[in-house]
């Protein structure tokens, strides 16, 4: 590979990580609050809907993230009041409420948009044109979206919030000992749903920054599984901010990679980059690749009364 | 807080009859979807009406229903044993894809056998199939404690592309020269037999309902269907009673990857009559989602696997009759399942309960 071909490559995998690292943001949130949570997928799917729907309808990109966010988020608060107030499986739940979510976007997309795949308003290229001209870092970093920009700074605060505040302390504590937090006087149901609610609205933006990058519609199932990538992105970061993003990172470059070669061939088939964030995964789990912490009562339900 | 009544509601719905939360919970999403259906403009009757025909109308609806049916009954057997011995398997749609091909490799080859033979061969390899998928994650959670959800959902993903390379060129597995990647057909001798002439309803759907009845029986009435149950609902008590419970839950779960591996082999070797990729839909989650329902018991999974069969066979009439289809029948599986679990799922005696002793038993 030439050098022009890796900055293009690089370029990609910047692009196509920002949805995964975007839903990544609220995912460890709820992971961390003890709440296993795949209906992100759904919130994902209706995010990537309410953002096309909100941006034809009112022209504006920013609204339409608008809708987006609170999309996902009214699905992740389904989702908060299934497993927290009704400790339903956390696994059932988000199942149901991914097949809603697919079965509701088709219908929604049929509904609003009768002649197929409508075509929106994108997010905008920011960056002055001088500074896209730089060799390298204009193509890779300033000759993207804003969307993209949000994507690349967001893990860093998320991760201040979550290891300098006293709310993020709060936030960690649940997962790892919700009966301390209990007799410390907070909420343990109100964390919890903060972080499911907040995992949604998250997944919601990733969704919009899926379906408003590039390609400006919608399409019934657009988002394929990234949710999933973005789980496993989860363990593979260690529940850490800053390393999930990391991770989904990584997972978009191979997903680039993997692009690249469907074009143009290599020795190795395609589809093994396709897999490799979840064999890379599984390996983690199984303690072949460092250690990973789980955060201790990860899919277990809380009972205030128990010891 | 308001736990108490909310136990004391569902221990009712519990008592009153077995089936009574999941009927309440198709109830309610019937109710529901009518509502969507008319916000779209539709007649929820004519829509409902169309559904019925299209499921059970005709000899040919029957078949439809049968066939949409058998690999949800089998992918529903795969957790629901599983959900039996406490375990979550979320791998159906991998233990799915690998069976089916297994069964492809045996149905494509001609073997020196008797016709019955070479089918029997390439349904016990689509059972082989769908358990060798399971051996890692069975492996990872029986001995080293590996969470089972996840490396099986990882899987799942995995085997989607793993096949999607062996149907590609050059593997040996690729039928040269299609516009869509594909397996060689499979061989008449290797094919399930067709029940209802002109249908395509293949004894893959009477299959699976015996397995369902077998099942019902061995876990209700044999040695090894008490020890399961045992290591489910406390797996201490079953390793004072003498069970291995790190070689059962091993045991138990291959089982279910099998099962798995055989909705793949059927619906290969009974109506696609050939291994296409990507084929597999959401059956395995949707197997999932039926067999939480009933709780994992085996009658409830064929009754509840027919009424999703239905929907699926039922949605092309309506859509024919009303503009929508496929996408609502998917919406009212999902809310017969978020209406069965928010009755009282994890309440008296469900997964939540068990996760619960089970945690406090470590503790304690």
């Amino acid at each position: 590979m030439d050098m022009s071909s890796i900055t293009n490559w690089l370029q990609a995998s910047i692009r196509l990580s920002a949805p995964l690292v975007l839903t990544s943001i609220g995912a460890v949130y709820n992971e961390r609050v003890g709440i296993v949570n795949i209906s992100i997928e759904g919130s994902m799917l209706v995010g990537a809907l309410a953002a096309v729907a909100g941006t034809f309808f009112t022209g504006n990109v920013a609204i339409g993230t608008i809708c987006a966010m609170t999309a996902g988020g009214l699905l992740g608060l389904v989702m908060a009041y299934l497993t927290v107030a009704r400790n339903t499986s956390h696994l059932v739940a988000g199942l149901a409420l991914n097949f809603l979510a697919l079965g509701a976007t088709n219908m929604g997309f049929a509904l609003l948009f009768p002649t197929e795949r409508t075509r929106v308003a994108t997010y905008p290229v920011l960056s002055p044109a001088e500074l896209r001209g730089v060799p390298f870092f204009g193509p890779v970093i300033f000759n993207q979206t804003v969307i993209v920009w949000i994507a690349l700074i967001l893990p860093l605060v998320s991760g201040w919030v979550l290891y300098r505040t006293s709310w993020g302390l709060n936030i960690r504590a649940v997962g790892e000992h919700p009966h301390a937090v209990a007799s410390a006087g907070l909420s343990v149901f109100r964390l919890r749903y903060v972080g499911v609610i907040l995992s949604g609205v998250f997944a919601g933006l990733g969704g919009s920054a899926l379906a408003l990058t590039d390609l400006g519609y919608f399409a019934p199932n657009m988002t394929g599984g990234r949710a999933f990538v973005v789980l496993a992105a989860n363990v593979v970061g260690n529940w850490n901010p800053i390393g999930v993003a990391a991770a989904c990172m990584l997972f978009g470059a191979a997903d680039a990679l993997q692009l690249r070669i469907q074009t143009f061939g290599s020795a190795i088939p395609y589809q093994f980059f396709v897999m490799a964030p979840y064999l890379v995964t599984v390996a983690a789990l199984a303690g072949f690749v460092g250690r990973v912490a789980v955060p201790k009562t990860l899919g277990e339900p809380y009972d205030p009364e128990a010891i | 807080m308001n736990e108490r009544e909310t136990i004391e509601l569902s221990g009712l719905g519990g008592l009153v009859l077995p089936y009574a939360r999941p009927l309440l919970g198709i109830a309610l999403a019937l109710l529901v979807s009518a509502g969507l259906i008319l916000a779209t403009g539709a007649n929820p009757m004519v829509a409902y009406a169309a559904m019925l025909q299209g499921a059970f109308g005709s000899v040919a609806a029957l078949a439809n229903t049968g066939v949409r049916a058998a690999p949800l009954l089998l992918s529903g057997f795969a957790v629901g044993l599983g959900y039996k011995a406490g375990l979550w398997n979320i791998g159906g749609t991998g233990q799915i894809y690998l069976g089916a091909t297994t069964a492809t490799v045996v149905g494509i080859i001609p073997l020196p056998v008797p016709a019955w033979l070479h089918l029997l061969l390439a349904v016990v390899a689509g059972f082989v199939g769908g358990a060798l998928w399971m051996l890692i994650p069975a492996y990872l959670c029986a001995y080293r404690g590996v969470n089972l959800v996840c490396t099986t959902l990882m899987l799942d993903y995995v085997a989607g592309h793993l096949v999607s390379w062996l149907l590609h060129e050059p593997s040996p597995l690729a039928e040269k020269g299609t516009f869509y990647p594909m397996s060689p057909p499979i061989l008449p001798s290797a094919r399930l037999p067709i029940l209802v002439k002109g249908t395509s309803l293949h004894a893959g759907f009477v299959l699976a309902v015996a397995l369902g009845v077998v099942l019902h029986l061995v876990l209700r009435y044999t040695p090894f269907g008490f020890r399961t149950r045992m290591v489910g609902e406390n797996p201490e008590a079953a390793r004072y009673a003498g069970v291995d419970v790190v070689r059962w839950i091993l045991l138990v779960l291959l089982i279910c990857g099998g099962l798995a591996g055989l909705a793949g082999a059927g619906e290969v070797l009974g109506l696609k009559l050939r291994l296409f990729d990507y084929f597999e839909g959401f059956v395995g989650f949707e197997g999932l989602a039926l067999a939480i329902m009933v709780e994992g018991n085996p009658l409830g999974i064929i009754l509840a696997g027919i009424f999703f069969g239905s929907l699926k066979a039922g949605a092309g009439k309506m859509q024919i009759v009303t503009g929508i289809g496929a996408p609502m029948a998917l919406v009212i599986e999902a809310l017969a399942v978020l209406f069965v679990i928010a009755i009282g799922f994890g309440e008296r005696g469900g997964f939540a309960q068990r996760q619960q002793k089970k945690t406090r038993g470590k503790e304690g």
